[in-house]
């Protein structure tokens, strides 16, 4: 027998009762899977609205030191990204993937590049398919134009959103990635820059993902 | 076979721990995660409804457990993973020792292995087990890296390195990075998180295999799902050609949706944080023009006893999400730390978990190292009856005739008299009175007749004034006067 011929009979045995059956129990779980709906209580934090949403976005993001600026175009970016650069003493210079929304941008002096992650990496830009209210949170899906290793090998990580795209809680997330049939290899959900707690507990920033994570919020709700 | 259990010593052990200054400054200084629980929870209201929640979708799993894993692996599958199904730890080990040997890319067959924190990985002793086969494993958590330079198992499921104080790291970093300056400082924790970011960013390139654990896999997606705060779990699982993820089965749970719950109680219940810094969805090996993500893509799914557990009475316990949250409130493990427990689940999960993995006869004095406060089961994301679980197994033990004579010939006492309520009572008001008078009605004894192994330390609560069934009486009295009134 193989070993998951094996597990699942074991299973079984300690499942089946009664009216518990394998047929009963897979139509279970399938109706549970088709409906997907929402099954836990959603906090107040989690339902926010129009500007409010946006706000406590913001609230959250720095909450967890993450830094934000809010713009009013897109094509305000490149001049915010490149003061942002000089302010942070950081080269003029950024990795990004091969994202047409950005390569469509004036950057100016700023040298770009586009590719994954390497090994050295200064500074990082990246687009974000989304964002969480509740949380602070910026949402990334991989693919071609956003390679997943950007999110995590810059010191520093730029970040471009759209407070539209502004979520109020995981469960719209889950909603949009439904509706719109993306189904990416990828979705990271990033809360902050990298962190680790693990000598005595002190929390430090820049573990191994960005030392800081910059977000520039365009401010088209 | 899994990882070699110590815990038929966690007496001696505990007493050592006690024993041990650095530990308990160590010890000390980890106090944090509680306090930060309490006051995440405190911001949003609904987290007890939220834990119902949690405590019903995985319960609901748990009983069609059969059914969601098949629709996991189904849509797994089809996304372009391989799934591998091991019953024990031996299996489990065999599957990933030959994936790795067929990616090495070093000489004779090595190949470098970069792994992200993974009980289940400590669980089934996989490092050894590589190490032994002559490939090169390193461990990129901070935590795991500190201990797989000090050749110790973890000490908490969160925070492994818990027990290591400052200035350890600091030998530790000396001794391993030889190629760094001599004369180099370390004036704060900063810089030693700095160095090990700088050692670490290296060996992320150019390691063949990854290795991560999952916090939860999703029925609906077939994904995988990873929660790290340092992001070194992305970065293993991004830069190999190979990903490996090792899941325990009950990890599946059924829609994203009930991923938005785990992740609601996961994050606070753990560190106080409302979501931590990274939190993956993967699924399959990269796509047509992707420009990184592993090529191959594995799923273990382990059961290692878990498949007993949903049999017996233990089940409850597979609810765990390995927050940490019940060993953080543990005064037992707060006071002699994560390594006398002696194998790899540590504090009053590890009561529960470890006599079920390694055998009763192993794990028997955990379910003791109690004060039955309950705190754990208070905290506990997933309402998880952790003291109940406990008793159970001292139960067993006792059945099986493992308890040592002075312990079961008090108990049998307890038993017998426990058969005649009338004396019980009796007794048992005379033995309170008496503890009562030694402790000064201070309410807490600082010495104990015949419990020395007891108080040494730490103060034992002494009893009410009254029985429980005394005063239930007189309140009851009490209560019918105010009723007439
Ligand atoms: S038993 Fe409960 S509190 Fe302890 S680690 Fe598991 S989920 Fe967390």
């Amino acid at each position: 027998m193989s070993a998951r011929d094996k597990i699942l009979s074991k299973l079984r045995a300690a499942l089946d009762e009664g009216d518990a059956t394998v047929k009963a129990r897979s139509a279970a779980a399938q109706a549970r899977i088709r409906t997907a709906k929402q099954t836990g209580p959603i906090p107040k934090i989690a339902r926010t609205d129009g500007m409010d949403r946006v706000n406590q976005f913001v609230e959250r993001a720095e909450a967890v030191q993450a830094t934000v600026r809010r713009i009013a175009t897109i094509e305000e970016l490149p001049g915010a990204v490149s003061d942002e650069l000089r302010r942070r003493n950081l080269p003029a210079a950024l990795r990004m993937g091969d994202d047409a929304m950005l390569a469509s941008l004036d950057w100016g002096a700023v040298e770009t590049s586009v590719g994954p992650g390497r090994l050295e990496e200064p500074v990082t830009l990246t687009a974000a398919v989304g964002g969480v209210s509740e949380t602070g949170t910026l949402v990334f899906r991989s693919g071609p134009d956003a390679p997943s290793s950007l999110n995590f090998l810059g010191e520093a990580h730029f970040v471009v959103l759209r407070a539209r795209d502004i979520e109020a809680g995981l469960e719209g997330l889950w909603r949009k990635f439904r509706d719109s049939g993306a189904d990416p290899r990828t979705v990271n959900l990033i809360t902050g820059p990298s962190r680790t707690g693990d000598i005595e507990q002190k929390i430090e920033l820049g573990a191994h993902g960005p030392v800081a994570l910059q977000i520039f919020l365009i401010d088209d709700y | 076979m899994t990882a070699e259990p110590k815990s038929s010593q966690f007496k001696s052990a505990a007493s050592e721990a006690l024993q041990n200054p650095r530990l308990q400054a160590a010890m000390k200084a980890s106090g944090g995660l509680a306090v930060r629980r309490a006051a995440a929870i405190a911001e949003i209201p609904e987290f007890e409804a939220i834990r119902d929640a949690g405590r019903d979708l995985k319960n609901h799993t748990l009983a069609n457990l059969d059914a969601y894993l098949l629709a996991f692996e189904e849509k797994a599958l089809e996304s372009g993973a391989k799934v591998h199904w091991a019953a024990d730890a031996e299996e489990a080990r065999a599957i990933i020792l030959k994936i790795v040997g067929r990616h090495a890319k070093g000489p004779e067959g090595k190949a470098r292995v970069n792994k992200g924190k993974s009980m289940i990985s400590e669980e089934i002793g996989l490092n050894s087990a590589l190490e032994a086969a002559g490939h090169h494993v390193l461990e990129t958590d901070l935590g795991e890296y500190i201990i797989q330079l000090r050749g110790e198992p973890p000490s908490h499921i969160i925070a492994p390195a818990a027990h290591v104080s400052k200035p350890d790291v600091e030998a530790d970093f000396r001794a391993a990075h030889t190629h760094l300056d001599p004369e180099r400082t370390f004036p704060d924790a900063a810089s030693l998180v700095h160095e090990a970011r700088h050692v670490l960013r290296e060996q992320y390139f150019g390691a063949d295999v990854g290795i991560t654990g999952a916090n939860m896999l999703i029925a609906e997606t077939g994904q995988g799902v990873i929660v790290t705060n340092e992001g070194n779990g992305d970065l293993s699982q991004i830069l190999p050609d190979v990903h490996i993820a090792v899941a325990s089965l009950e990890k599946v749970i059924p829609t994203l949706d009930d991923a938005s719950t785990i992740l609601r109680l996961l994050a606070r219940s753990a560190t106080g944080q409302s979501l931590s810094s990274y939190t993956t969805f993967y699924k399959g090996a990269r796509r047509q023009g992707d420009l990184d993500g592993p090529k191959e893509m594995h799923f273990v799914l382990l059961d290692n006893g878990r498949s007993e557990m949903l049999a017996g009475e233990f089940r409850e316990m597979l609810r765990c999400i390995r927050c940490g949250a019940c060993m953080n409130n543990c005064p037992v493990y707060r006071a002699v730390g994560g390594h006398s427990y002696g194998w790899v689940y540590v504090g009053p999960m590890g009561s529960v978990l470890t006599p079920n993995f390694v055998g009763i006869k192993e794990g028997r004095h955990l379910p003791n190292a109690s004060t039955f406060c309950g705190r754990c089961q208070e905290v506990c994301p997933v309402r998880i009856p952790l003291p109940g679980l406990m008793r159970k197994l001292r139960e067993a033990e006792f059945e099986q005739k493992l308890s040592p004579q002075t312990a079961r010939y008090g108990l049998g006492v307890w038993r017998w008299f426990a058969k005649r309520p009338a004396l019980y009572h009796r007794m048992s008001s005379i033995g309170m009175r008496a503890l009562n008078w030694l402790s000064g009605g201070h309410g807490r004894l600082k010495r104990l007749p015949f419990g020395g192994g007891w108080t040494a330390h730490r103060d034992f609560p002494a009893p009410a004034k009254r029985t429980f069934m005394a005063e239930w009486k007189a309140r009851k009295a009490a209560k019918s006067q105010g009723d007439d009134q």
